[in-house]
């Protein structure tokens, strides 16, 4: 062997050993594990049991829907602080990836902190103190309450956790729908069981949702969604780490720093139902808050959400630049979920073909 | 770039263990006008930005800064800001790729290899050497921001990232802590410049190059059509020192950067090993 090649090797070896660990220890951590071995009833049980009532973790939500990068579309500020939330927070969640942390109790609340490179997103529920709602970034914060209630706590819906997705999704289950477990798996270094969601509705574009349930408590770890034909989830949130110890009171208590400007809202209290996030929806953005008039046609998978005309098309106007022209209006498209904007202003949205949505609009 | 007056330091010719070429490196370094010219010029950014926002009276701005005029130590923070995407790289650029290179170019790599200590306890030191420059030059900008902004604003408690208040001292540790982030954060690179550093004779090839991948990386990080790549980049949680200033403090991206930077360090180390072991020293 030529000398210089032999003296090489060693020199050679170390980097190709450190990196065959990083590409192979990360696929390595979703290796099935012994877990008891339940039916999908017994699952479906399970997570519907769990009583989990205090927990604290951070998770990472990621969409992969093919669409362009829209962020230079959004106001910037999403959490909705200023009013014009809904349709920019689906904008986020359709297109970037969040990480976020949760904190929650329910004796005393719940707080999300959306972790923004440099800047952080905050909505802090707690039954005594309404909902703030904070910006870093824009220095604002919105306080909402409920006039003459004090009643359960908000929980805060802006950015979709794990756990309100999947039990949304879960509780929505019937005979649309066809449950299976999957293979066990890892998340958040937690052995789970994975719950398989198929759609028996041809219409719809999704393709399965695949939900984490921790083995040992039940509750939702992860949620993905993915499209019909496609490999790799269009939608997911995971934990990537989650920790069963009661959370710090002082992470409820929030007290607005100086300098940021305050916006009191009172919500009055006979109200507070309706303003609850809409339901019978498969898109998990629609739990954004302060939801525009909404009606619904179908139902189960190929739901279609309507939007009236007016200030949904409005915020939508600056979509043109990606959005292909149909016989009476525009179509924006992705791998999970159709969105069609007729000339007249309505707004169609759902998992379904964009034949589906013209009909629905005819 | 002249190295005349370090060309006849008696500490370098002594020889003995690693601990003594390690110190007498280390003194070298330090000792070097070149390397105080490259702090200064770092310490000379959060003068900068106080000393504009101060004249100007107004706020806003990227981050941090429009905090700036309400509470001085936020100069701290917005320094580092400004400073890890090009003036950080580029001084460790310098340092890093002149390691080698720089002495093969003035012929003193010879002398060096004739101390006990082998070429490769040579080259760990002199990356030990490059990554103490790191956490040097990240104090600096950091410390210098805290001193420059206790001067000439006033300094109370500071609010996190989370809305939360904590004391003005407690905010300087939190701003040492992202000094060593940021340190650490430069470690990746530091390693990449010492091993292009031993691929060649010319020490301002070898800072280029290094210099140029910093900024390719991060362009690189900024194109969503490669975010697979975008966790194993260097540069990957460069920024990831906004997660200290969160109540509570998020560890989990200074964690994945200490594992990352450490990769870096190994292949990067082993592959300038490799280079220098096995290369004919002609100068």
């Amino acid at each position: 062997m030529n000398p210089s090649v032999k003296r090489w090797a060693p020199f050679a070896a170390v980097p190709i050993i450190a990196v065959a660990a990083a590409i192979a220890i990360p696929m390595t951590t979703n290796a099935a594990q012994d877990l008891p071995e339940k039916t999908p009833q017994q699952l479906l049980e399970f997570v519907a049991d769990s009583d989990v009532t205090a927990f604290s973790g951070e998770f990472t939500q990621t969409s992969d829907l093919g669409l362009p990068d829209l962020s230079s579309l959004g106001s910037g500020s999403t959490t909705g602080a200023d009013g014009d939330g809904f349709m920019s927070a689906l904008v986020e969640l359709a297109t970037t990836s969040n990480d976020a942390r949760i904190y929650a109790d329910a004796e005393q609340g719940a707080r999300l902190q959306v972790l923004d490179q440099l800047d952080e997103r905050d909505v802090i529920a707690t039954a005594d103190d309404g909902l703030w709602i904070y910006d870093s970034g824009e220095k604002t914060a919105l306080h909402v309450t409920h006039e003459g209630s004090s009643d359960a706590s908000t929980p805060p819906a802006d950015v979709p956790t794990p756990s309100s997705v999947a039990e949304k999704l879960l509780d929505s289950v019937d005979d649309t729908t066809a449950v299976a477990v999957g293979s066990n798996g890892t998340v958040a270094g937690r052995d789970v069981y994975e719950l398989v969601l198929t759609p028996r509705d041809e219409t719809t574009l999704v393709g399965d949702v695949t939900i984490s349930v921790d083995g040992e408590t039940g509750m939702p770890l992860g949620i993905a969604v993915t499209a019909e034909g496609a490999s790799s989830p269009a939608f997911s949130v995971a934990y990537t780490s989650v920790d069963y110890s009661t959370p710090d009171s002082s992470l409820f208590a929030f007290t607005p720093p100086a300098g940021v400007e305050v916006t009191e809202k009172a919500i009055p209290a006979d109200a507070h139902s309706d303003d609850a996030a809409p339901d019978d929806s498969t898109t998990p953005g629609d739990a954004a808050p302060e939801a525009p008039d909404v009606t619904t046609t179908g139902a189960g998978w190929g739901t279609i959400v309507e939007l009236a005309a007016g200030e949904a098309s409005a915020s939508l106007e600056g979509l043109d630049a990606i959005t292909t022209p149909v016989d009476g209006g525009r179509v924006l498209s992705s791998s999970l979920v159709n969105v069609l904007i007729t000339d007249d202003g309505r707004v169609f949205a759902g998992a379904v073909s964009v034949d589906a949505l013209e009909s629905a609009a005819r | 770039m002249s190295n005349a007056d370090t060309l006849t330091s008696p500490a370098r010719r002594r020889g003995g263990g690693v601990g003594d070429l390690l110190l007498s490196e280390l003194a070298l370094l330090f000792r070097r006008r070149r390397t105080w010219a490259l702090l200064g010029a770092l310490a000379l950014i959060p003068v900068l930005l106080a000393v504009a926002v101060r004249l100007s009276g107004s706020g806003g701005g990227p981050s941090f800064v429009g905090d700036i005029a309400g509470n001085g130590l936020f100069t701290g923070f917005a320094a580092i800001t400004v400073a890890v995407p090009l003036f950080l790289p580029l001084t460790v650029g310098v340092v890093a790729g002149d390691t080698i290179a720089g002495e093969a170019s003035l012929g003193t790599l010879r002398y060096l290899l004739i101390t006990p200590a082998g070429r490769i306890r040579l080259l760990l030191v002199k990356f030990a050497v490059a990554a103490a420059f790191c956490l040097a030059a990240a104090l600096t900008v950091v410390v210098a921001g805290l001193l420059i902004g206790l001067a000439l604003f006033p300094v109370g408690p500071v609010t996190l990232l989370s809305g939360t208040e904590i004391p003005a001292i407690d905010a300087v540790g939190r701003a040492l802590l992202i000094a060593v982030h940021v340190a650490i954060s430069l470690v990746g690179l530091t390693a990449i410049g010492v091993f292009i550093s031993t691929l060649t004779d010319v020490p301002v090839g070898a800072m280029a190059a290094t210099v140029v991948l910093s900024i390719t990386a991060q362009i690189l990080g900024s194109l969503s059509q490669l975010s697979a790549l975008h966790p194993y980049l260097f540069s990957a949680h460069w920024f990831g020192f906004g997660d200290l200033l969160r109540d509570p403090i998020s560890w989990a991206s200074f964690g994945d950067n200490v594992v990352l930077q450490l990769g870096y360090a190994v292949v990067f180390g082993s592959l300038a090993m490799g280079r220098f072991v096995t290369r004919d020293i002609l100068s």
